[in-house]
């Protein structure tokens, strides 16, 4: 999540209120206040308003939502002349660049700071980890256009950000901080995409690293913007969110005219919606006038369009409006959520539980009903609680986790019995006996069934105990069943027996083998079963399946 | 005041001997001496006796101390064995001699010259010696000068005594001058006796309700399984049908049909637990393909790009019961449909006290003509309201599955407003490609947060690997924090 740095007396000349208003209002557009500091507020702002990712945004919105400026914000370009060509060979790399001229920029440390925040939280929410979109700003006076955004030889070299000497590209993946950090995204390619000027000094690697040729410093008057990635639409929107942005803090910008295309416009896209749809979504009253006045607040252009429609113009830095929907989001939120008067709707219906938690619930009371206490266990485990404690093979149906972020976590359980007995580990210092039982969720090959099982602990527990447990778990649920005797390995042999059902094994119970006991480090005797719950008369067909 | 039987039994042995030590008069009525005071007690309580307890320190001989009784100590015995003088290497052949030299030079009877032992003359009788010979009367001795040195040398030890002497009182007296019942009590009342009518004539034994009874721990539901009964109560009472569903999606129900785009950073490995294994995608899902390339047939513009089915076909651990929620609207397309689900999701996060790998959601959706943003956040009123949280207010929030999006926070008295869950309507980008055309109303929560303001837990950790004391020690029903 992008977190904002908000420094009060920046925010409130931008804004033109005092920062009280501002820190009690700001949530109420859609944001979450993290801290409150003597000359500074941090903010998160949702990912799908990268547009708030600055002070100059977050005002920009704010003069709208208060009241003291509504409107489409009107954004004014000239041509710089300078071009950029892209070479077609990066067609298969990173083939999209954006850019423009940011003149007359004021920049002291704290401005510096606060441009490479937003370039950095716009790398990380439109340019998603500067695979779709990374963003270079340069010192335009230290280079000379035209430009050229070429797919380079790898063993090129230049002086890259923060170094002193030269490296070639190949050199700088290997041992620049940045490079070994985004290697990634380029290192399979032959060739590497570089920013070049008349020259052929080098600007910019992207998406890896600047040179250092163009450092952005406090004596920077004027800037050089370039975008690339493998997304247009996201390369313009950081585009346009950055130009923006500077625009708002008193710098012009310029257009800069790549392969032909002039750009950026920094104009707005249209879209006619329907009030009467807004109308019903939102449960709101709302005129043509009323629903235009709200949008405005929400620095959208809007006009009537007849009497049924608004004619909306979306500020070029609003990525997030995809649909008209999208749209009556910000009438909601100029009309304000507390405003909105909450009601339940007519309809009727009669409620259905599902006959999954049904059984379950019926487990619960028998299991209860014989005194025992129910446990809730993890679903993610190992194999050596699962199948080495227990004597067992592994089930082929094991489900392992791609990535597992602990050795104690790595599979889902396919039974639940091996969770009880490390329960009763860890309650080992507590008063025996002890009777637990779980009924839940198991996974095998991608099918989700569910499945109870129980174990008592005590100096006299032991198969007869087992046995009248199953037998009264299997009565209760209306189960027909037969007992063989089992060759299940995590018990005793003579003290163990498979509960069959219309001929297929369901069940197991017994008193568990001491060698398990002693795999999970227990004392005293266990009587134990398990019961697979799809046997259970009622159950539903097919099972849970992705 | 209804005496038991033993309490009489005791005042008519008393009567005549007005006091006596209890010992003599666990003779007389011929049961244990613990057992006559435990009676004493009770009458004493009702004030029929008086009880004395006297504490009296003895001494009792050890196994060395038993071995010399009636023979005088090892050093007197050694001092007599000879005349005036002994060459010491003759006096060394006595049994005694290892100790009974020792002493006897500490005690200065004796002097060692040139390997000959003399008498000094001066071999008093000292009082260690005297209290010693007192063993010869009894097997006890009382305290007195020289025991203490008996004690050091590890001849006698300490042994503490504790005797009772009960004594009627005036009340004692008149109570049994009145007669006493003396017939016996029962312990049990049984069948025969119930139907011969034989227990409207007996004596039962009174029990003394101050003592505790012996503990019990009944076998009962988990207190978070309970909060999840109560939560699944309240959905059904209000109108809505229950979901149930695999644990495993495939990417497809999990992000795809919920319009997430293909590079959206809750897909990365990093967020989400992935399997190895693919799952087909459904019939129809080209829909959701055009709805994500460029928005279908709707005012939407998709995310553009392009599409990737393979990516769709991965299995994850489902992120969110959603995925359900989706499938349910997917196989009732036509209104009403009121449905809520409640199931384990998994996140790809180390675990902590506040962080889990799985918790539980609680998840409602709402389908039907003419509902709107209103109803929702009438929804989220009432289930907070009947779970317990009587303050309920709305901010806008982010989801990326629905459009308008609102975070709600609930009062917490100690905490103030905590946010509880998320909220919206359904993008139409989600519902349009599965043939729904009202809007649909969805929210969810983790309700191990509510687990944690309603039992007051610290520790998330504690709901999964519990500790079978809490279970037992929470109350079944607890009312409400």
């Amino acid at each position: 999540m992008a977190i904002i740095t908000l420094p009060y007396r920046y925010l409130e000349r931008l804004t033109g209120t005092d920062r009280q208003t501002i820190i009690d209002r700001v949530p109420m557009i859609g944001a979450d206040i993290e801290r409150i500091e003597e000359d500074h507020v941090d903010v998160e702002f949702f990912p799908d308003r990268p547009d708030l990712y600055s002070p100059e945004g977050v005002a920009r919105a704010m003069r709208g939502f208060l009241g003291i400026e509504e409107g489409l914000p009107v954004y004014t370009v000239r041509p710089s002349g300078i071009t950029f060509s892209v070479d077609p060979g990066l067609a298969d790399i990173r083939p999209y660049l954006g850019s423009a001229v940011i003149r007359n920029v004021d920049l002291d440390e704290e401005a510096i700071e606060s441009l490479m925040s937003l370039q950095e939280a716009l790398h990380w929410a439109v340019g998603r980890g500067r695979g779709k979109v990374a963003i270079g700003v340069h010192d335009l006076d230290a280079v000379t256009p035209p430009f050229r955004y070429i797919a380079s030889p790898r063993d090129r070299s230049f002086v890259p950000l923060d170094f002193e000497q030269e490296m070639t590209l190949d050199e700088i993946l290997t041992d620049h901080p940045k490079g070994r950090d985004y290697a990634r995204l380029v290192e399979n390619f032959p060739r590497f995409p570089l920013i070049v000027d008349a020259d052929d000094q080098v600007l910019s690697f992207p998406p890896i690293i600047n040179g250092e040729l163009t450092r952005v410093t406090t004596a920077t008057k004027n800037i050089l913007l370039d975008c690339t990635g493998t997304d247009k639409k996201a390369v313009m929107t950081a585009v346009n969110i950055i130009c923006t942005a500077l625009i708002e803090a008193g710098a012009t910008v310029e257009t800069v005219t790549v392969d032909g295309q002039e750009m950026p416009t920094l104009a707005p896209a249209e879209r006619v919606v329907s009030v009467g749809e807004c109308a019903s979504l939102l449960g709101l009253p709302l005129t043509v006038q009323e629903m235009a006045r709200l949008l405005a607040r929400m620095r959208f252009g809007a006009e009537p369009d007849g009497d049924s429609r608004v004619r909306v113009l979306v500020p070029c830095y609003r990525a997030d409006i995809l649909h008209d929907w999208d749209v009556f989001e910000d009438v909601a939120i100029a009309y304000g959520f507390e405003n909105f008067d909450a009601a339940l709707p007519a309809t009727s219906t009669v409620a259905q539980e599902h006959p999954i938690p049904a059984i379950a619930g019926a487990v619960r009371s028998v299991m209860t009903g014989l005194g025992y206490l129910e446990m809730m266990p993890f679903t993610l485990t190992n194999e050596r609680v699962l199948y080495a404690n227990m004597q067992r093979e592994p089930s082929p149906g094991t489900l392992r986790l791609l990535h597992p972020i602990s050795e104690e976590q790595t599979v889902v359980r396919t039974d639940l019995l091996p969770l009880l007995m490390e329960m009763l580990l860890s309650n080992k210092h507590r008063e025996l006996p002890q009777r637990l039982f779980a009924v839940g969720d198991v996974v095998e090959a991608c099918v989700t069934s569910q499945q109870v099982a129980a174990v008592s602990i005590h100096p006299a527990a032991d198969f007869s105990e087992a046995y009248a447990a199953a037998d009264v778990l299997c009565r209760e649920l209306s189960l027909p069943y037969t007992v063989t005797e089992s060759d299940d390995p995590a018990f005793l042999d003579g003290r163990r027996g498979d509960i069959i059902v219309d001929g297929r094994k369901v069940g197991v119970f017994g008193e568990i083998h001491p060698a398990v006991l002693t795999a999970f480090d227990l004392e005293h005797p266990v009587a134990a079963l398990a019961l697979d719950l799809t046997a259970v008369p009622g159950y539903p067909v097919p099972p849970g399946t992705p | 005041m209804e005496l038991t039987l033993n309490e009489k039994k005791l005042l008519v042995v008393l009567g005549p001997m007005g006091s006596a030590d209890a010992a003599a008069l666990a003779e007389k009525m011929d049961t244990r001496r613990e057992a006559v005071v435990q009676y004493a007690n009770l009458a004493g309580e009702r004030g029929l006796v008086d009880v004395e307890k006297h504490v009296s320190r003895r001494y009792a001989p050890t196994e060395e101390g038993r071995a010399y009784i009636g023979k005088g100590l090892p050093e007197r015995q050694v001092l007599e064995s000879f005349e005036e003088t002994i060459p010491m290497r003759d006096l060394q052949s006595h049994p005694l001699a290892k100790i009974g030299i020792g002493w006897m030079r500490k005690k200065g009877w004796i002097a060692i010259r040139d390997g000959v032992v003399q008498k000094t003359g001066n071999a008093a009788f000292g009082p260690d010696e005297a209290a010693f010979a007192r063993f010869g009367e009894s097997g006890a001795i009382a305290d007195g000068e020289g025991v203490a040195d008996l004690a050091r040398r590890g001849l006698v030890q300490e042994e503490e005594t504790v005797t009772y002497t009960v004594s009627i009182t005036p009340r004692g007296r008149e109570l049994l001058a009145g007669g006493l019942d003396l017939q016996e009590e029962a312990g049990t009342l049984t069948r025969e006796q119930i139907l011969s009518g034989a227990w409207k004539d007996l004596p039962l034994r009174r029990y003394d309700v101050g003592k505790l009874p012996k503990r019990a721990y009944p076998g009962k539901t988990h207190p978070y399984q309970r909060l999840i009964d109560e939560m699944r109560r309240v959905l059904l009472d209000m109108g809505f049908t229950e979901m149930a569903g695999g644990i495993v999606q495939s990417s497809f129900w999990n992000f795809d049909a919920l319009f997430q785009p293909q590079d959206h950073p809750a897909r990365e490995m990093q967020d989400t637990f992935f399997l190895g294994e693919r799952w087909p995608l459904p019939a129809g899902y080209e829909r959701v393909r055009d709805m994500h390339e460029h928005g279908g047939e709707t005012s939407s513009t998709g995310w553009g790009g392009t599409w990737s089915a393979a990516k769709a076909e991965q299995c994850v651990l489902r992120t969110h019961t959603t995925s359900l929620s989706i499938q349910h609207l997917a196989e009732h397309p036509k209104p009403p449909v009121k449905a809520f689900c409640i199931g384990r999701v998994y996140r790809r996060e180390a675990i902590d006290p506040t962080h889990l790998a799985e918790f539980e959601q609680l998840e409602g959706i709402v389908m039907d003509e003419g509902v709107n943003f209103r109803h929702l956040l009438g929804f989220l009123k009432e289930f907070y309201g009947k779970m317990g949280f009587e303050k309920v207010r709305f901010r806008p929030g982010y989801f990326p599955y629905t459009e308008p999006s609102v975070e709600p926070e609930v009062y917490v008295d100690g905490l103030g407003w905590v946010e509880l869950g998320g909220a919206g309507i359904f993008r139409q980008e989600v519902t349009a490609p599965f043939g729904i055309e009202h809007p649909v109303l969805a929210w969810g929560l983790g309700i191990s947060r509510v687990a944690m303001l309603r039992l007051g837990l610290r520790d998330l950790r504690q709901l999964y690997r519990s500790d079978v004391e809490w279970i037992r020690e929470t109350p079944t029903y607890g009312g409400r924090r």
